[in-house]
């Protein structure tokens, strides 16, 4: 590409011309001729410098005529001093006419010239600047598929935060509730236990007695001084109320780990209702609305699914409901069979959701709860999570009857 | 830039009228032609134009001699203001020492004012001239048609700006002589000081103003 290297050589177009430079383009011998015959006699061009540049210098030069061009004498005509003066006026008019027609010509060239100069160097500029950003293109096509693949990583990852910040949060909203059902049985199987270490006092006293007393009259009376009979029967009583708490607390736990496991990823072929039950009784956990709950589980196949992740759509979206509805409020839970799809219903009969929000209850971060109660990524995620296992979820709702949430998910064995 | 030539004591100054396209350039030069009466004038060379439109340039020769018989020639130019004539414009604005700007009063023409302005500031950049440091008078042209921007606003919108400002009506010719001389007072400021007009050659301002204007002192 060496041509681009090239340069134009020129003058500046507003330059200060010569009388040779504005000769240049006149045919010189015919000029040269034409005045000869109409002076009728040898002449010769000089310039201001005094040089020759038409003819040859004259042997006996009488008269020296000025040229004038831009204001300024550009150089001579030089004539036999027996010319006459008119016609010597008439030839050096026309000498200048032509010369002010030739810096027309030459201003008009140069500049031209010139334009084309500057245009030529943006042009080259440019494509300098284009030969650039076609190498800066080239290197991104070659790269352009390791990066999408790095930027697929970094959203992934962003995605998997997200929803572990979405799960963490529905959770913590359960926290106190959860907190106060585990407490509860452990509260009362503390104190039974303290009561049995009094009860086992009691019989350990006996027993001395037992050992030193050999009328069973005596013993007997001990017996009843002591209120063993009673404490038999409580004995029993506080050990089935104690191992019935602790049932508790492992339902609870159990029910929790369906949502804290740590791979939420992991394929599982599992039967739904399982999930969506252990999602109810951590709601259940929630309530102190006297709500009603309603369960209407059909027969489903066993489906293979990322179980961890339905555990969290059916949280939210019944954390969802608990949060909207009055006191003494229902929520009622459907699952069945319909056209080989599984079909989930959740329905509450909360305020129900205006238009308006309606159609944007699942873009990101869009919440009508105050800042900090809500992330706005509830639903969003639960669309998410059922997007990728190919079902649907839609949401139906009328305003001052409740709203019904409802999911479809094909069966995947 | 200004040429001076010690072998035939000569300097020559380059001054361009730069405005938007039927600004008025043309007939300030052609005012000027008629109304200064220099020490030395050159016909005025007008290049080549279209229905009246100027394609090349045009250009007027003016000239005096200091008392130290420096000869000051003075070209004035004007480029063409049609927007596709932007490499014309650029080429003659090289090597200028100082530039009128010819506005246009005209409500309509705002824009095309400011977009000019914009491209004369581009392009001296582009020809390595130091537009902060040009000698240079905004003229607002065609004072006499109606539908015009009041001088209250103009002055308003240009008062931040160091320039002089002429209010001028250009085929009338009122305000052309002035807006020259505005120019020729701040170009002899940087003439003086580049070649010592004053002390090397006796040139006075005023002598050098009303020289060119050619006004009896």
């Amino acid at each position: 590409m060496s041509d681009f290297n090239e340069t134009i050589p020129l003058g500046e177009f507003d330059r200060e011309f010569t009388l040779k430079e504005l000769l240049s383009g006149v045919k010189t011998d015919k000029l040269l001729s034409a005045i000869k015959t109409i002076l009728g006699g040898d002449t010769c061009l000089k310039s201001d410098k005094d040089e020759v540049v038409i003819g040859k210098p004259l042997s006996e030069p009488l008269k020296r005529v000025p040229l004038y061009a831009e204001m300024e004498t550009i150089g001579y005509l030089m004539v036999n001093k027996s010319v006459d003066d008119n016609l010597l006026f008439s030839v050096r008019q026309m000498i200048e006419i032509i010369l002010k027609s030739s810096i027309r010509y030459l201003m008009a060239s140069d500049l031209h010239l010139e334009t084309i100069q500057f245009d030529y160097k943006e042009l080259k500029q440019k494509h300098q600047a284009l030969m650039e950003s076609e190498l800066r293109y080239k290197d991104l096509a070659a790269n352009l598929e390791q990066r999408v693949g790095d930027q697929v990583k970094t959203i992934e990852q962003a995605h998997r935060q997200l929803y572990q910040t979405e799960k963490l949060a529905s959770v913590g909203q359960l926290a106190a509730g959860i907190a106060h059902e585990i407490n509860n049985p452990l509260g009362f199987i503390q104190s039974n236990l303290s009561t049995s270490k009094r009860y086992i006092a009691d019989f350990k006293a006996f027993s001395e007695k037992l050992n030193n007393e050999t009328k069973v009259d005596t013993l007997r009376k001990t017996w009843k001084e002591l209120d063993l009979d009673f404490t038999i029967e409580d004995f029993q009583q506080l050990l089935d109320e104690s191992i019935d708490g602790s049932e508790r607390v492992t339902k609870i736990v159990n029910d929790l780990k369906e949502f804290s496991s740590a791979d939420q990823s992991k394929q599982e072929i599992v039967d739904i209702n399982d999930h969506i039950r252990s999602a109810c009784n951590i709601v259940k956990l929630e309530i102190n609305k006297n709500t009603i709950f309603k369960q209407d589980l059909g027969e489903l196949p066993n489906v293979k699914c990322q179980s961890g992740q339905l555990s969290q759509v059916f949280l939210n979206i019944l954390l969802n409901a608990e949060q909207v509805i009055e006191v003494g409020g229902e929520i009622s839970v459907k699952s069945l069979m319909h056209d080989g799809k599984i079909i989930i219903e959740i329905t509450d009969n909360g305020p129900g959701i205006p238009d308006d929000v309606l159609k944007k209850v699942f873009d990101p971060f869009y919440t009508t709860r105050d800042v900090g109660e809500g992330t706005g990524l509830g639903l969003t995620v639960c669309r998410d999570i059922i997007m990728n296992h190919n079902g649907n979820i839609e949401v139906d709702s009328k305003v001052g009857e409740g709203t019904t949430v409802r999911i479809t998910l094909p069966v995947k064995t | 830039m200004s040429d001076y030539n010690p072998d035939n004591n000569k300097l020559t100054l380059k001054l361009v009228f730069y405005g938007p396209a039927l600004s008025g350039k043309t007939t300030n030069l052609t005012r000027l032609h008629d109304l200064l009466d220099p020490e030395l004038k050159g016909e005025m060379m007008v290049l080549e134009t279209k229905n009246d439109r100027t394609l090349f340039f045009d250009l007027l020769p003016l000239g005096i001699t200091a008392p130290s018989g420096l000869l000051i020639k003075l070209k004035l130019f004007t480029v063409p203001g049609q927007v596709a004539h932007d490499s014309t414009r650029k080429a003659v604005l090289s090597r200028a020492d100082g530039v009128v700007f010819v506005a246009d009063s005209q409500i309509t023409q705002s824009i095309n004012n400011a977009e000019s302005f914009e491209n004369l500031a581009e392009n001296a950049a582009r020809v390595g001239l130091d537009f902060e440091n040009l000698p240079m008078v905004v003229q607002f042209n065609k004072r006499d048609l109606p539908n015009i921007l009041s001088e209250e606003e103009i002055n308003q919108r240009w008062q931040s700006t160091p320039w002089k400002l002429v209010f001028s009506s250009a085929l009338k010719g009122d305000g052309v002589r002035e807006t020259f001389s505005g120019l020729l007072d701040i170009l002899y400021d940087q003439m003086d000081n580049k070649y010592q007009l004053y002390s090397d050659h006796k040139l006075s301002k005023e002598v050098f103003i009303k020289g060119v204007l050619g006004e009896t002192l």
